[in-house]
This record gives structure tokens, sequence and C-alpha cells, in this order.
């Protein structure tokens, strides 16, 4: 057998898609002997739904696992087809970079990106389930008869846990089109006390490009100049490489470069006719699926039924990549029948023709609801058991690698014996998600949107890298040269907006002139020297300097709630004066800080001080004993 | 949940008229309030006679007040105790104020559990701290549902409604622009801020908590029929007030009286008899009376010293106890010997004749004694929960004018939002903390999204 059984691995992670990659990567590049599970490995970092990266709240996440040294936002960056930043009308904060990426490219960049990584191991197998010792994982069983041993096991099963796709009353298993259903792990996690719940999601159709009329839809094209993910500024150029047939890292392509368009259309009164007249064929309305689906990407079905008033629905036609002629419907997602699918489709101008090369289907799948989590992403009941990605109830590619990386960054700290690392709500949009997932659990799958984050204006993308770099430094995740350029970074933003805030000028300061908005303010020629990064930076943070003071004055108002830790082994039902209801949802949820504890629903402030009162007497004993 | 590093401000003498009140604040903006108010820091620990002159310059009152430098005070922090004249008024004023100039109202228990924290008190004390922080909050709970039963909690309720669904017409096109949504209007949503505003500030000037404060403990007679509840009344008031007749069941409306036993001020209301009836509109009156005494403070039980007692609604007797119910034996002037005094024999009892005036100052002693305790506790908790909710919409309507006044000039629509979720914290102070998910249910409701 392969030597790589014999010796047990630092981290283990099954399965490879946006989570399992990035967890595996972040593993391997801290140093720890790293084995990715896949069941194929040829659908490593595959796009399931549409061919896209980032967007609004995801773009942000995107950039913010670039800051942490993820490889999404590169990765995208690199296969990108088309680009365009989001809300460019609206301030910084609320701007995302978008990407349409070629899919089989994301893939095999993101697959040699993989092969090529020291301490990291790929190996093609299924996992049928874990392998549990006194109550901790140490390692999983495979298809092929072969065990791992691991110190920790990541497992990022995405919708293939018991996953069955449905179109209109055909029924297959699997988590997605042509490929397999994880069918025994869910076993596993029963018997280790771990609750697992059903999602469903779906997605839309794939078309052929040469059956489609683009002449009568509107273009949409890409912005010229791309906004890009990963931070070029500090990242060493190599890291561009794409790969191309011969296998080699090759530099010299330029993101942005030959883009392709989108095209727009939209359905009629006779798209409307037909979806309506087979309503009771579609799985979600006869009552064959009852989990949960996304609010925020209803069906063809569910649009037509909860909006009878809008007249029409907008489809975007999206290119998978530039060597197929495959096309993705974005906002087409439906479980009508096929048939019922090809007269939808054919309704709608410029589709009249229009051959689907693959139907749309949705998929309903286990996940394990994410309150059973710390909030390094460890089940609570299992020791060394990490969960990444659409295990945890989330949707979306940039949700699972987000989550992907914190878990692989948390499991080489277990093993290291480490504390892990938890980045805070207040710190981007990753706390916000992990947070919310830990502590609120979630009904739908997960997506992240900037409302969620109660301090969205100082999470403005370009930031990204200043707020997690201490992340970034104190858990090596990012090589020293980058590291050093970012505190040169940090440097010159914080020396640069304190300069234009004194600085005069004949109408006032310069930062008083870029509040008016004024159109044209004569800046210094060293600060117009600067990088165009630097410059965003310290002109966002001058002109909308009141709003984000006073967002950080809120967060350091909750500052001493946030960090006040509540000890692991806390018994909630022994600490008089809690309220019965309140002892409940603390003894389910278990939070680890006061702050946490503060954002569970039920638990009122008058617990909150309680709780505080609790904690500082332990303390204060302890610390009277001498211990 | 708050924090430790603002200020805190309170009353901190029980609620009623008395020779002197307290006010006390703690937290850091103490320095630069004493100097803002008395144009003076004093030396710690001396106390110094001033007049309080409000924001607005307008003097409330001569007062004595004595600033603690912070470690040596009660809670550890810089503390100022304002002594004024023991007036209700006074004290709701200076306490306003107070929140006006950028303290918060204390949490219930939170001097204490700032002193505790701060290292003022032994280890030992914790358990008292924590029984004293979960007592008062109830209480407080108590009083804040009290009012949110009434109409202000509909009507804050339904300001959140609006304010969710404009903040999610905002975020739609925030969170959204990819989508398919209809054109966004000129100017966006700042015409139904504007009506939001209106709003706010008729219930701000409704709700003021000086009315609360006039209001008065509500303290309400029972009793069967025609047992001279409505001549009780009228005895109290000392006047004519409701309508005494020999026909059992006359009063039907529920009439009030507002007067002043001791130093405190009670709503003293008559109510419907309590008995079976077949009569509609007595039926109606008992289920009234009912829900009066859910909402009353204080009980006076009235029986025909006779005849034979009647029985007491089981929902009823279960809001009676010794601390807030007195059993008055009226008609004494037709008895011939001392009533059998067996009705609810854990209460107060007193025996009286409405009609002659006998035992009525025997009726006022008991009365008086357990306002004391009432004022200390729950009606005092209620001021402090209105003073709150004075507090929160006063923030909540700031941050609605200065959503507009951004939405106005032209900024970011991100930049209106985030002093829109401003407004919906605040209001969240009054009913809870309104979590993001109800605005996205509202988002996703009222628009189609889904590319």
């Amino acid at each position: 057998m392969n030597d790589f059984t014999e010796k047990p691995y630092d981290v283990i992670v099954c399965g490879a898609g946006h989570a399992g990659t990035e967890a595996a990567l972040v593993a391997a590049r801290m140093g720890a002997t790293t084995l990715l599970l896949s069941g194929n490995i040829d659908t490593i970092g595959q796009m399931s739904c549409n061919p896209a990266i980032g967007g609004q709240a995801k773009g942000h996440i995107v950039r913010e696992i670039d800051a942490l040294g993820g490889e999404m936002g590169v990765n995208a960056d690199v296969t990108g087809i088309q680009y365009r930043k989001l809300n460019a009308s609206k301030g910084p904060a609320v701007q995302a970079p978008r990407t349409q990426c070629d899919k089989k490219a994301y893939q095999f960049r993101l697959k040699h990106t993989i092969e090529l990584q020291e301490n990291l191991t790929l190996f093609q197998a299924t996992v049928n389930s874990l392998i549990f010792k006194d109550g901790k994982v140490i390692g999983c069983k495979t298809n092929l008869d072969v065990d791992f041993y691991g110190q920790t096991v990541v497992v990022t099963t995405g919708t293939f846990l018991r996953g069955l796709m449905h179109i209109g009353k055909n029924r297959n298993e699997g988590g997605r089109m042509g490929d397999y259903s994880a069918r025994t792990l869910s076993a596993s996690f029963l018997e280790a006390g771990i609750e697992l719940e059903r999602l469903k999601t779906g997605t839309p159709p794939r078309l052929l490009g040469r059956s489609i009329d683009f002449s009568v839809m509107e273009e949409q094209k890409g912005d010229e100049e791309p906004c890009l993910f990963g931070f070029y500024d500090t990242r060493e150029k190599t890291d561009l490489f794409h790969v191309e047939q011969s296998g080699e890292r090759r530099l010299g392509w330029t993101p942005g470069e030959k883009q392709v368009s989108c095209y727009i259309t939209y359905t009629n009164e006779k798209t409307e006719a037909i979806v309506r007249e087979n309503l009771h064929l579609s799985p979600m309305y006869s009552g064959r699926i009852e989990s949960a689906g996304p609010r925020y990407c209803p069906s063809i079905e569910d649009k037509f039924v909860r909006f009878p008033d809008k007249p029409n629905h907008r489809f975007f036609l999206e290119p998978e990549g530039r060597n197929t002629n495959e096309y993705y419907i974005n906002g087409c997602s439906t479980s009508l029948p096929l048939d019922v699918q090809v007269r939808m489709i054919q309704s709608v101008p410029g589709l009249e023709r229009a051959v689907i090369l693959r139907p749309a289907y949705a998929v309903e799948y286990d996940f394990a609801p994410p309150t059973q989590l710390q909030a390094s992403l460890e089940s609570k009941k299992v020791e060394n058991l990490f969960f990444a990605g659409q295990i945890n109830g989330t949707s979306g590619y940039e949700e699972a690698a987000a989550q992907g990386l914190v878990a692989g960054v948390n499991a080489v700290l277990k093993v290291r014996g480490e504390s892990p690392m938890v980045i805070g709500r207040h710190e981007g949009y990753i706390g916000v998600l992990i947070d919310d997932l830990v502590t609120k659990g979630t009904s739908e799958p997960y997506r992240m949107f900037t409302s969620r984050a109660e301090y969205r204006l100082l999470f403005n993308h370009g930031s990204a890298e200043l707020r997690l770099a201490h992340h970034a430094r104190d858990r090596n995740l990012l090589e020293f040269s980058r590291l050093s350029r970012i505190e040169r970074k940090a440097a010159a933003v914080g020396e640069w907006t304190e300069r234009l805030e004194n600085e005069r000028t004949a109408g006032g300061t310069f930062a008083e002139r870029a509040r008016r908005r004024e159109a044209e303010i004569p800046f210094p020629a060293e600060f117009l020297a600067l990088h165009a990064a630097v410059r965003e930076e310290v002109l966002y943070r001058v002109v909308y300097r009141g709003y984000l003071e006073r967002e950080l004055k809120q967060i350091e108002r909750m500052s001493q709630v946030e960090s006040m830790r509540i000890p692991e082994d806390m018994k909630f039902l022994d600490i008089r004066g809690l309220r019965a209801e309140s002892v409940q949802k603390l003894e389910a949820i278990r939070p680890r800080t006061l702050g946490q504890a503060s954002r569970i629903s039920g638990v009122n402030p008058a617990d909150i001080n309680i709780l505080m009162i609790h904690i500082e007497s332990s303390r204060r004993r302890r610390a009277k004993m001498g211990l | 949940m708050n924090s430790d590093n603002d200020t805190i401000a309170a009353p901190s003498t029980p609620y009623g008229e008395s020779a002197i009140a307290v006010v006390r604040a703690s937290g850091p903006l103490v320095p630069g309030l004493l100097k803002r108010i008395f144009g003076r820091t004093p030396p710690p620990r001396r106390a110094t006679h001033a007049e309080y002159r409000d924001r607005n310059g307008e003097r409330v009152d001569d007062v004595v007040f004595c600033y603690f430098r912070k470690p040596a005070s009660y809670t550890g922090e810089d503390v100022v105790e304002i002594s004024t004249h023991g007036n209700p008024l006074i004290v709701q004023k200076i306490t306003e104020d107070l929140l006006e100039r950028g303290c918060r109202p204390a949490g219930p228990g939170d001097f204490t559990r700032r002193a505790w924290l701060n290292g003022r008190m032994d280890l030992s004390q914790a358990e008292a701290v924590i029984d004293l922080i979960r007592a008062r909050s109830d209480r407080a709970l108590a009083a804040a549902n009290h009012q949110l039963r009434g109409e202000l909690g509909g009507r804050i309720e339904e300001l959140t409604e609006e304010l969710l669904g404009i903040l999610a017409e905002i975020e739609a096109y925030i969170d959204f622009p990819e989508e398919d949504l209809p054109p966004e209007g000129r100017g966006g949503p700042a015409g139904s801020i504007r009506k939001l505003v209106t709003k706010v500030d008729k219930l701000a000037a409704t709700s003021h908590y000086g009315a609360i404060l006039r209001e008065g403990v509500g303290t309400i007679i029972l009793g069967a029929p025609n047992a001279g509840k409505s001549s009780l009344l009228n005895r109290m008031a000392g006047r004519e007030r409701a309508i005494v007749s020999e026909t059992p069941g006359t009063t039907r409306d529920f009439l009030e009286e507002r007067m002043h036993i001791g130093g405190y001020c009670i709503r003293l209301m008559d109510t419907a008899g309590l008995h079976e009836t077949e009569d509609d509109i007595e039926k109606l009156g008992m289920e009234k009376t009912l829900e009066q005494a859910d909402e009353a403070d204080l009980f006076l039980v009235v029986l025909d010293a006779t005849v034979p007692y009647p029985a007491l609604p089981d929902a009823l007797a279960k809001r009676l106890n010794a601390g807030n119910t007195i059993v008055i034996y009226n008609k004494a002037d037709l008895l011939q010997s001392e009533p059998r005094k067996q009705f609810l024999p854990d209460c107060a009892q007193v025996v009286l004749s409405a009609l002659t005036g006998r035992g009525m100052d025997q009726l006022e002693k008991l009365l008086e004694g357990m306002l004391e305790n009432e004022a200390s506790g729950p009606e005092a908790d209620r001021v402090a929960v209105s003073a709150r909710h004075a507090q929160a919409l006063g923030a909540a309507r700031d941050a609605l004018t200065a959503g507009l006044a951004s939405l106005g000039k032209g900024h970011p629509p991100e930049l209106a939002a985030s002093e829109l979720r401003g407004a919906l914290d605040a209001l969240g102070e009054i009913v809870g903390r309104v979590d993001n998910e109800a605005m996205l249910d509202k988002l996703f409701s009222a628009f189609c999204i889904g590319k």
C-alpha cells in the first residue's frame, strides 16, 4: 500500500471543493502534513452552480481570504473572463468585485496549485466513515478499504451528504449532476451524536451557445479596468501564474484581457403560463421536497407565484468558459420536469431554438446545524473534528472557502496545541459569517449580505488586508516579505490620513475639501505618487471619517463584553439568578465570550450582567487561592 | 448590552414626594458634566450648593452636589450625587437633562454591578449583587411590559415595522445591485422617513414619562355589587363622584380619582361589581374589571360586613397578597358586633363605614405603609423605564433625521442605512433587539431577488 497510510497526518481534509481546497492549502502552507481526499480529483474546485466568484459581500469575503493567504482570489483573477465592480455608483464600503471565471481553467489551476504544494498529498478516494476513539476523531475509512489516520479531520462534504437531486418526478442520488452521493458518512456523524438536518438548493439549466440568438438580447460587458480580488500591491507578482496545456506555471498574461460578454433576456406571459400550468409537477410544490431552500435564490416557479405583479423576470446568459460553448442561465433555477423546462426556455426571446445541455435540478442534502460548532469550527461533540462549507448550512463558493481557510488554520493550531484563530465580527465578513453560524445557526442556506455586518462601513474591500494583518502575522499565514509590505502599507495609510487632515491649502485642509467632495483638489505630488491602493484607502478614511469613527467607537464600547471569555466548562445551570430560558439557550449554544452570549436571542442584558459577575467572581476566587 | 465605559445616570432615592431626592451619575463624563452644568469641578467629597441649569440654561432647582473622584467612590468611577428638593418633577427634569447630555439611563442594578466589578465590594457580596440585578430587572421588565401592553407598545411595534420596510428598501439596492429591481425612486425613501419622524415625535410627546409620574400608583377598589365601593371612593375623594345608588350594579363606568396619600400620588379606580351575571353590559363590566385588576398595583377589597362574603374569581384571587391588598369590612355603622375577619386572612384588615367615615384614618395609614413599599419598587422602576423609552424615542428621531439629511445631500445610501440602523437599535431598546433577519424577511417578501 502507499506509504502515506502509515504515518498519521496532521490534517486530513475530506472533500476538495471550495472549502476543502482552502483548508488543505493553508494547512500545508503552515507546515502541517496534510492529506486531501476527494471522491473524484477531476472535480477539484468545481463551480457547481454559477460560473462567477464574488459580488456583494461575497467579493468582500474573497478579498479577506486573500488577505489571509487563501487561494480563491488569485485563482479567480487569473482564470477570469469577465470582471465587474458592482455598486460602482455607491460608496466604497459596498462596492465589490465580481468575476466570471472559466470554470475549467479555474479547476485546472487550483488542482495544479494543490499538486505542487509542499506537505500536501492529494488522493482520490471516497470517505465512507470516520474513525472515532475516546470522543475524538482519529481518521477515516474509504471506499477503497484503506484507512487514513490524522490528528485532525476537516469535513467539507458540500451537497454530497445523502444528496438527492430532483427534476420533476425524476430523482437521482448525488451531490451534483454526474456525481455520486456520500451515502454512509451521515451515519458516522449520527453515531458521534452530531445532529443532521436537510437543506435544499437548485441550479438552472445550461444551454448550447450556438443555439442561442444573442442578437435580440442586451449585451453586458465587463469593466475595462478589472477590479481584482488579490492584493497585488503586496503579493508576489509570480502569484499571477496560470496553467496551460503544458502544465507549466506561466506568466505574461494580464487579467482583464480579452473579456467575454454576458447577455440579458426576459421571460414573458408565455413563460409564466407554462410555469403556472405545470406547477403541480414541481417537487417543491407537490410536496416531494420539504426542506428549506434559499429565499434569495428562488426557483422560477417561486418567482411567478410569489410576485404575480411582476410581468417578467430577467435571465442572464453567462458563458461557462473560453473553450466551451456552454452557457449558464442565471435567474432560471427550477426543478420542473425536463420537457417543461424545454418549453419554458424556448418561450423566452432569443432562446426559441435553445438546446439544453444539462437540465436544471434541485438538490437536497444533509447539513449539520452549525450551532454544534465552536467559533474555531471544531465540533463541540467530537474533538479534532472540523466542519466547513455547505455542511454548515451555508451557500456560495466564497462562504465555503472562507470557512475552509479558518478550519484549516485552526486544525493546524489544534495539532500544535495553540489557541484557535477567531476573527471578530468587527474585523471582517468572515468574522460575521462564522459568528452568525455558530451562535444563531441557520434555517436556509446561509449567504452573506453586507447588511449582516454591524460595522459594514469599516469593511470596504480595499481594507481587508489591513483589518486582518494581525491574524496573518500571529499565525504566520503570509510570507515575511508580504507581511512587511502590508506593514509599510498600513503605515503609509496612517501617515497620509493624518497629513491630509492637518495640511492646509487655500480652501481648508485637504481632508475638509475631500469631505466636501470637491472635484479638483491639488493633492501633494508625493501623495499622488503613492500606490492607488494606498490612496484609495486614505481617501476613504478621510471622506467617511465621521461614520467610521462612530463604528470604531461602537466597537470599543462592546470590547469589554466581546473579550470577556466564558470558561469552556461553565455550568450555566448552576449559576444563581439566570432565567430558565437563558440557561437552556446558553447550554445549547455554549458561547465562549460574553459578546457571543449577548447575541443569542432570548438572553437578555440582565443575564449578561449576571454572567459577568459570575465569571469575575470565579476569577477572583481563583486569584485568592493563588491559582 | 451596554459597556461599562459610558456614563450612567438615575434617581437613587425612592419615587415620591420627600424632603430631598438624590440623582446620581457615574462614569467618565462626570467631571465634564460638572463643569458644564455648574461651571466648576469642586474638590472631591465636598458638598457644594449651586443652581442646576439645564441644557437650555433654564434653572431647574437649587441643589447640593457632591463629586467623588475615582476610584474613591461607590462605583469606583467618577461619581456625582445631586441632592434636589424631593419633588418627582424636579428629579425627572434633572435625570432627563443628564441623559440629554450624553449619559444613559442606568440599567437594573448597574451602579452596584459597577461597584462590584471595580472591586469596591467583597467577593462574598457577589451573590447579593446578582440577586439585586435579577430582582430589579424582573421588576423593570414587569414595569416595561405593563406599559408596552398598552398603546405605547402597539405604536412602537408599528414604527418598527415601518422602519424595517424602509431599511429593507435601501438595503435591497445595496445588497442586490445585479437584481431586476424596480428603478430607484428619486430621493429614495425620503418621504417615508419624513413621515416616520413625525410619528416618532408624536409618540415621544404622548409617552413622556412625566405623564406616568402624574398618573400615580394604580389602586383598584374591588367588591360585590352594593358592598359600598363607590361610597368608599367618594369618601376618599371627599366629594360625590361616582353615581351612588341603592340598585346593585350601577357603576358601569370606571371612575378614576387621583389623590395624594402621604407623599404619594395614587390613581384610585372604582370598578363594576364582581358577581355572576347574565346582563351583557354587566358581563362586559366584569371582564373590564378583571383587565383593570391586571394592571393595578394595589387592591382595596370592599366587603359588605352585614351579609355573607362572596367568593373571588380565581384569576383575581391570584393577584392578591399581603403586600398589595387591604380587606375592608364596610357598613360598620349597621353592625352590632365586630365582623368575622376571615376573608384573605393574610392581608391587612380594616373595619370602617364609608357612610360615617369611621375607620378611614386607619385605612389611610395602612395604605400609606403599602405605598411606601410600592413606590420604592415597581412604580419607581416604571418611571425609570419611561425615561428609557423617552430617551430611546429621542435617539431614534435623531438618527432618522440624520439619515434623511444624508439622503438629501445625495450621499451614498449605505450612510443613510447606517443612520436608520441606529434608529432601529434605539427602538429595539424599547421592544427588544430587532434581529437583522426581520429586515431580510421584509426585503425578500417585498423584492423578487434571485439572479
